[in-house]
């Protein structure tokens, strides 16, 4: 059984202009100790189901219109806001992006840190300052005493994101969902919080959900993936379907549009021409229309399902077998 | 002749301190640069943030004044010019932003912030600064009915066509590119990415590309160099700083870089550590404290950039 796993989830937010959905019917489930990455662009709504598994949707504006989040046994929909209180931070832990936003200027790292803490455990809070010094060395800060009584605006960005894991991480918690944790942070920092996140997951058993753009990323951390595309799965699959045998036009489009090291300079890349549609104006059948350079008649009213490529790899086009 | 020469550049931000406000320390954020430019060439500059690549672009435009060294312009000189002597050189020399929504008034139509170039150089009417507007849309392929609409009326991407149009509307010979399409998702950035070879090719340009993504800067750049704490530690043509890199640091920086590609899983060599401050930079080679081939040397002698087959490198294991 996995352990994390998101059915026909909708989220729907009330803007000005009316009722969007940002998440249209998705579903993808995480095994337990694998990684799971979500991949898409801005605005495809990663983001948005990552803050829906967490329950954590902008407030009046965001809500689950449909579809469960079971973790094990338990839908995490359905939870009252004190159950769901508990979840967050203790089974599952978040990483955002920035983490100077994800964490209090005014306060030291040792506050915020054992605030976790004493939130899920029984303890006293000399044990868990000890268990946060503790968690932040893990993390690989060095002194970690000294910086339990620093100020976030006194570490590096680095520094700073490894505080953010040592959070999500202080009550061991079954799920890691970290949204976009390097996008911020130059290549070589990057290269050490991945590797970080790795090492702990392998150490601790998590189960991580990693959200990100960056193809790369995907490449070389996850087991599973989900292509996300104007708030629908694209394609879903092992990571080597994924690359090897990209069944989507989207996500094919996506893989010969990055640069690599061994493109020659100065060649044409591939483009996915045009722009995402906005999520007010849809259109009627496939939403990668208008954008695919293998368009029919046949798109443009029938709405593509999931089909099955191969045990485990699926893709939401009308077209897949002629073009596979 | 080279189109751009900067030698020796230097640029030390002031920083106060204390009650008086007294500039006790420097933040020497660009420290001794010296490269060529060709015509039409491309080179690439690529560093991690805080190296001082933005503030090198911003010196060349003359967005700022350089502390000491000399940049030349098609062989004049134009580190010190100021005002009007300045004029004929901002046409030739044009920036291309990362962030298009900031680098963009908000408040004027895309045909006023593409005329603005014409009425600050005083050049034609009102009848042909509008033609030549509908000119550059077509260019960088946006739609004529674009000059009347506002920036936020467009996508990242296509804002960024206009802050390219902008740049390009003066014929310069120069463009400078900090980090223009790193704010861009993939599917757009490599649009953008075939425009700027295009207008390469069409208008005989020469860039600056600064970027902290070398997988970008490698595609678009002849020649790359590569920027560390102020200085830049090794320069060599594209294609053979990442087949052959030879300072630890860009080799470091290579093997960074994830791989869309779940078959090569890279073999990391990962740095320890963050950039230290370029306020007090580490004695000797600046790269040292982070260096896994660390010698004694390093420590107290800083490195020199020497040429050597074709390369620029500062690393004192190249000395032989």
């Amino acid at each position: 059984m996995p352990l994390l796993s998101v059915n026909n989830l909708v989220t729907e937010f009330d803007t000005d202009e009316g009722r969007v959905r940002a998440v249209d019917n998705v579903s993808f489930s995480a095994e337990a100790g694998k990684t799971l990455g979500i991949v898409g662009e801005s605005g495809c709504g990663k983001s948005v189901t990552a803050l829906s598994i967490m329950r954590l949707l902008p407030q009046p504006m965001g809500q689950i219109a449909g579809g469960s989040v079971m973790l094990e046994d338990v839908d995490l929909t359905q939870l009252s806001i004190p159950e769901m209180e508990r979840i967050r931070g203790g089974r599952i832990g978040m990483v955002f992006q920035e983490p100077m936003t994800a964490l209090n200027p005014v306060h030291t790292i040792g506050r915020q840190l054992t605030e976790v803490i004493l939130l899920h455990k029984d303890i006293s809070s000399d044990a868990a300052i000890r268990e946060g010094v503790e968690i932040l060395d893990r993390v690989g800060i060095p002194s970690p005493d000294i910086r339990m009584t620093e100020y976030p605006h006194q570490l590096s960005g680095g520094m700073r994101q490894r505080v953010v894991i040592a959070m999500a991480l202080a009550c061991k918690p079954d799920v890691l969902i970290a949204d976009e944790p390097t996008t911020a942070l130059d290549v070589t920092i990057q290269a050490q919080i991945l590797e970080l996140i790795s090492e702990l997951q392998a150490d601790m058993g998590m189960t991580v959900l990693l959200i990100t753009h960056d193809l790369g990323v995907i490449a070389e951390t996850c087991d599973d993936v989900v292509v996300m595309y104007a708030g629908k799965v694209a394609e879903t699959g092992g990571v080597f379907d994924i690359f090897d045998h990209p069944a989507h036009p989207y996500t094919r489009g996506l893989l010969a549009s990055i640069p690599r090291l061994d493109t020659p300079p100065k060649s044409k890349l591939s483009v996915i021409e045009g722009m995402v549609p906005g999520l007010l104006d849809l259109p009627d059948g496939c939403r990668f229309q208008n954008r695919c350079p293998h368009v029919e008649a046949v798109c443009e009213s029938r709405v593509p399902e999931l089909e099955t490529i191969s045990d485990g790899h699926h893709a939401a086009c009308l077209r897949w077998k002629e073009l596979s | 002749m080279s189109l751009l020469s900067v030698r020796d550049l230097n640029m030390h931000f002031p920083v106060k301190e204390g009650i008086l406000l007294r500039a006790q320390k420097f933040n020497r954020a660009v420290d001794g640069v010296s490269f060529d430019i060709q015509p039409g060439e491309t080179l690439g500059l690529v560093g991690e943030s805080g190296c001082g690549k933005s503030t090198l672009g911003r010196c060349i435009s003359r967005l700022y004044r350089p502390t000491s060294g000399s940049i030349e312009f098609e062989g004049q000189d134009i580190t010190n010019l100021k005002g009007k002597a300045l004029m004929p050189f901002r046409q030739d020399i044009q920036m291309i932003f990362q962030d298009p929504m900031e680098s963009l008034n908000s408040r004027h139509t895309v045909g006023d912030i593409l005329a603005e170039p014409f009425v600050v150089q005083k050049i034609g009417d009102k009848q042909s600064r509008a033609k030549r507007v509908a000119e550059l849309l077509d260019i960088v392929g946006l739609p004529a009915r674009s000059a009347s609409r506002y920036p936020f009326e467009f996508s990242g991407g296509q804002r960024q066509r206009i802050g390219i149009a902008r740049a390009i509307a003066l014929n310069p010979k120069l463009v400078i590119c900090d980090e223009p399409v790193s704010a861009l998702d993939v599917s757009i950035q490599s649009q953008i990415l075939n425009l700027l070879v295009d207008l390469q090719k069409e208008f005989n340009l020469a860039y600056l590309f600064i970027a902290h993504d070398l997988a970008v800067v490698k595609h678009i750049s002849d020649r790359i160099a590569i920027m560390y704490l102020g200085r830049i530690v090794e320069e060599s043509i594209g294609d053979r700083i990442y087949r052959e890199p030879k300072h630890p640091y860009t080799k470091s920086l290579i093997s960074a870089i994830p791989i869309a590609d779940p078959h090569q899983k890279a073999q990391r060599q990962v740095l320890t550590g963050d950039v230290p401050s370029p306020i007090n930079p580490p004695s000797g080679c600046r790269f040292h404290p982070r260096c896994p081939q660390v010698m004694d040397q390093c420590k107290f002698e800083s490195p020199n950039l020497r040429l050597m087959d074709e390369r620029r490198i500062a690393c004192h294991l190249e000395d032989g």
